[in-house]
């Protein structure tokens, strides 16, 4: 184990608390602390083997709704004023830090496009998380929202993927405006078993914290399933599925959290 | 009484027009009116010289026989020129109704045309951009992957970089093996993220 070649996870992606939801409304859940389970198990992997987790999202929604600025705004603090559509699918990986453990974030970007459709769609499977963007400018592409879930959870298990609802361009939007669409887009949301925020990556607003929550609560999400997984084998718990940094567990890790992009 | 004799000049006057037409101009009803012409004369002369009646009756023979056979180039001729025109209408319409149907002209339902002058047209198939994005995204991933490296290498969790040797191999396994084979370590990001190359459903 000497050697693990391990660049540190930036001090900027390091969450020890759950990051509040943008409104009580619409959100999985309340809790200001995360799971007393997962806090301990992560304690108790922190002091022994290291463990790393990963899930992956996928960004859908309508074209020039500003998906891909949402990511770029979060992954490298950039925002380009100029509209480049993305060419049928894109991907950023996020190293966090969550409880102590290392925590790796694919978001998987997708195009708008109708033509793409048929590329981006395959990126869909394998997803724990949906977020289903919109303008909130353009209560269409908020309609729309609807059928982009439906897509994207057709392509998953059945429960296994989380929703987020959001809205951009949340600084182009007077405040009488904003609670206006925001009372649909929460009611959609609801109806989506969806999370819902407004965000603007124009100013950045809302941002970090979205996608720091969205990592959170995949992180506890993963975390809850595979200690669901090892009930019953108590001894395991806390090891059981991690993947383990050495030469004898490679053929676990191509198994089952090696990513897979030939999928189409 | 004048306008009966008018009328009866004017009778006498109108079939002799036929005579005068452009023979292409000539109908069914000209040839008739010729033979009427031509059977007047024949019958004048035949009353004024009593003694060449059997004469003029040879020579009229002869000369229905000629008429028939005008008659019927005419009526052939005409029947050319109707079908004709039939046909040219008939393409006229049918040059409207694709002109109607806009810029597919031509070109069966669910088909497009593609200009072949424009340096912007389509060229590639679907395929192929999978096959591009497929190799970007591992491109992608083997960046990371060197990022990450270069990570450790500049924070010093690998100690001494003389005694590193870093080697590419099988376009995916990144090595880094301070003395041994079996120390063999792929990065964080590099056990997490390379590609399978199975195709899974």
């Amino acid at each position: 184990m000497q050697n693990l070649q391990v660049a540190p996870v930036s001090r900027s992606r390091i969450i020890s608390n759950m990051p509040k939801p943008y409104t009580p409304e619409a959100c999985h859940q309340y809790q200001t602390q995360f799971d007393a389970e997962v806090q301990t198990v992560c304690q108790q992997r922190n002091a022994g083997a290291i463990g790393l987790k990963m899930s992956k999202a996928v960004m859908v929604g309508d074209l020039y709704v500003g998906k891909t600025s949402l990511i770029n705004r979060f992954c490298k603090n950039v925002f380009d004023r100029d509209y480049k559509a993305t060419i049928g699918v894109d991907f950023e990986i996020e190293r966090f830090e969550i409880l102590g453990i290392p925590f790796n974030f694919q978001i998987w970007d997708t195009a708008g496009q109708e033509k793409f459709k048929c590329i981006a769609s395959a990126y869909y499977r394998g997803a724990q998380v949906i977020i289903t963007a919109f303008d909130l400018g353009d209560i269409s592409t908020l309609e729309n929202t609807r059928r982009w879930v439906q897509d994207a959870l057709k392509e998953n298990e059945p429960d296994t993927c989380s929703i987020f609802l959001v809205g951009t361009k949340k600084d182009t939007l007077s405040e009488a405006e904003l609670e206006r669409t925001e009372q649909d887009a929460v009611r959609l949301a609801i109806d989506l078993q969806a999370e819902y925020w407004s965000v603007s990556a124009k100013t950045g607003e809302n941002v970090k914290e979205f996608f720091f929550r969205v990592a959170s609560l995949a992180f506890e999400q993963s975390m809850k399933k595979e200690l669901e997984k090892n009930r019953g084998n108590t001894a395991q718990i806390g090891v059981g599925n991690l993947i383990q940094l050495d030469g004898n567990s490679s053929d676990k890790r191509e198994n089952e959290t090696q990513l897979n992009m030939n999928c189409c | 009484m004048e306008t009966e004799q008018d009328e009866v000049a004017q009778d006498e006057l109108g079939p002799e027009i036929a005579l005068d037409k452009d023979p292409f101009q000539l109908t069914v009803e000209d040839v008739y009116d010729i033979s009427h012409i031509v059977g007047q004369d024949l019958l004048k002369i035949s009353r004024e010289a009593r003694g060449v009646s059997s004469l003029v009756s040879d020579l009229q023979f002869k000369i229905v026989r000629v008429l028939e056979m005008l008659e019927a180039l005419v009526n052939q001729s005409s029947l050319s020129a109707e079908e004709l025109k039939m046909e040219r209408d008939n393409l006229k319409a049918e040059v409207e109704r694709l002109l109607k149907d806009g810029p597919q002209m031509g070109v069966g339902p669910d088909k497009m045309v593609i200009d072949l002058t424009d340096p912007n047209r389509p060229r590639f198939t679907l395929q192929e951009l999978r096959d591009v994005l497929q190799e970007r995204n591992k491109l992608k991933v083997k960046l990371l992957v060197a990022q990450d490296e270069l990570q450790c290498y500049k924070s010093g969790i690998i100690p001494s970089p003389d005694d590193q040797i870093v080697t590419l191999e099988n376009e995916s396994m990144i090595t880094c093996s301070p003395r041994e084979n079996e120390s063999k370590e792929k990065s964080t990001v590099k056990s997490l993220f390379s590609f399978k190359q199975g195709k899974q459903t």
